[in-house]
């Protein structure tokens, strides 16, 4: 019998990996799906002048490995089973999350990470193991604070004897 | 238009796409039911079924074939992530394709960038439904589906806390070696529920022995086995080090 396709619905099975979705309430914007995206149809943007990073997703582009599902840490990357991608646009392919940049405590200017990945990182930390107060006064650091906190601890090595 | 000729072009493609394209002339999905035909000259053709990124090599005979089709229309039709955006081949050194500086976005590449596409198929490869859905699509049958969004400063949920994230980020390493994302991850977000629900180590148990005698998919009962003793190590190392830490606080000084 032929498939009555166009004319009724039809469904994927569940397994079938379709058409990829970023959550964006779920999104940090760690940029790991940017990473292990075989084709690079998710990039990850960096605009320090507006302090926005954007993930932008092509679906396009995608070849459905689910790599992005595998790795993305908080399950926003998913692959849904819809499969009904045709257009004639090629904007319509494109998703697009925009998070704010986490602002360097020590000198005011954008760091290389977003204000939910460094909400996320606070939530991992269990009470009792690390310092979590010492842990905290580092975080939203650029990377020169960093690396000049670093060197002013090295310096101070040994003085507290 | 009633009825569609399309005269098949593979520039580069693997072949995938191509085999999905003889699928839909199958009775069973039978694309000759909403008038395409796939002729054999594109001479006959008004549209051209581009399939693979435009290699080198392929562009100069798909330049051909469309200059050789009648004036009007001319369609080209995209099939598959290949031939929408260069797909997986996108940066490959064999492509044909104008020389960028910068990551631009809807991304460039593939038939696109040299033919003038009026229809995209992505998938790698499509279904036949997908190949059925954009022809009717072309014929007014069928809606648009996918647009393009854009999310910013949208609300931001944390699913869980301290101790309990933690351990989900640890068993969700182990539990991908065991079963693979695509079932252990679902199962895990399932246990995570239970630790969250139980209040003491005891009820946990119970819910766990529950959860695994209810479950009819032996290597999801496995899996519940694996991440119940998993959860237990992580549970015993952290009383440890804590148990080290006080020891380390009350040492004289």
């Amino acid at each position: 019998m032929t498939k009555m396709y166009p004319f009724e619905p039809a469904e994927a099975p569940p397994e079938y990996r379709g058409i990829p979705r970023i959550d964006p309430v779920l999104c940090i914007g760690c940029g790991a799906c940017a990473n292990a995206c075989p084709p690079n149809a998710i990039l990850r943007i960096d605009d320090p002048e507006s302090g926005m990073r954007r993930i932008v997703l092509d679906v396009g582009r995608c070849i459905r490995c689910a790599r992005c599902e595998e790795v993305c840490p908080t399950g926003a990357a998913r692959l849904t089973a819809e499969f009904e991608a045709a257009t004639d646009d090629r904007r319509d392919h494109v998703e697009v999350v925009e998070l704010k940049l986490a602002r360097c405590r020590n000198c005011g200017r954008y760091t290389h990470y977003t204000e939910r990945q460094v909400a996320k990182v606070l939530s991992l930390i269990p009470r009792g193991i690390l310092d979590f107060d010492r842990v905290r006064e580092k975080l939203p650091l650029c990377s020169e604070c960093k690396l000049k906190l670093t060197v002013l601890n090295a310096t101070k090595f040994g003085e507290g004897e | 238009m009633k009825s569609l000729w399309v005269f098949h072009v593979n520039t580069g493609a693997c072949n995938g796409c191509d085999i999905e394209i003889l699928d839909v002339l199958t009775p069973y999905y039978d694309v000759e039911r909403l008038g395409v035909k796939l002729v054999p000259t594109p001479r006959h053709a008004h549209a051209l079924l581009v399939t693979g990124p435009l290699t080198r090599q392929a562009y100069h005979a798909a330049r051909m074939a469309y200059e050789a089709m009648p004036p009007k229309p001319r369609l080209v039709i995209a099939v598959g992530t290949c031939a929408c955006s260069g797909g997986i081949f996108h940066d490959s050194y064999a492509l044909r394709r104008e020389h960028r500086e910068s990551f631009e976005y809807p991304l460039r590449g593939g038939a696109s960038e040299f033919l003038p596409v009026h229809l995209y198929i992505p998938g790698c490869p499509p279904r036949p439904e997908e190949i059925l859905y954009g022809i009717a699509l072309l014929k007014n049958i069928v809606e648009k589906k996918v647009r393009g969004s854009w999310f910013s400063e949208s609300a931001f949920v944390l699913p869980r806390e301290s101790f309990n994230a933690w351990v989900e980020v640890l068993l969700r390493a182990r539990i991908r070696k065991e079963l693979g994302y695509f079932d252990g991850y679902p199962l895990l977000r399932r246990f995570m529920e239970l630790v969250e629900s139980s209040e003491s180590k005891e009820e946990l148990e119970k819910l766990v022995q529950k959860a695994i005698s209810e479950e009819s998919d032996s290597r999801l009962r496995y899996g519940l086995e694996k991440l119940y003793s998993y959860y237990l190590e992580v549970v015993r190392t952290y009383e440890s080090i804590l148990a080290a830490k006080r020891a380390l606080v009350r040492l004289p000084k």
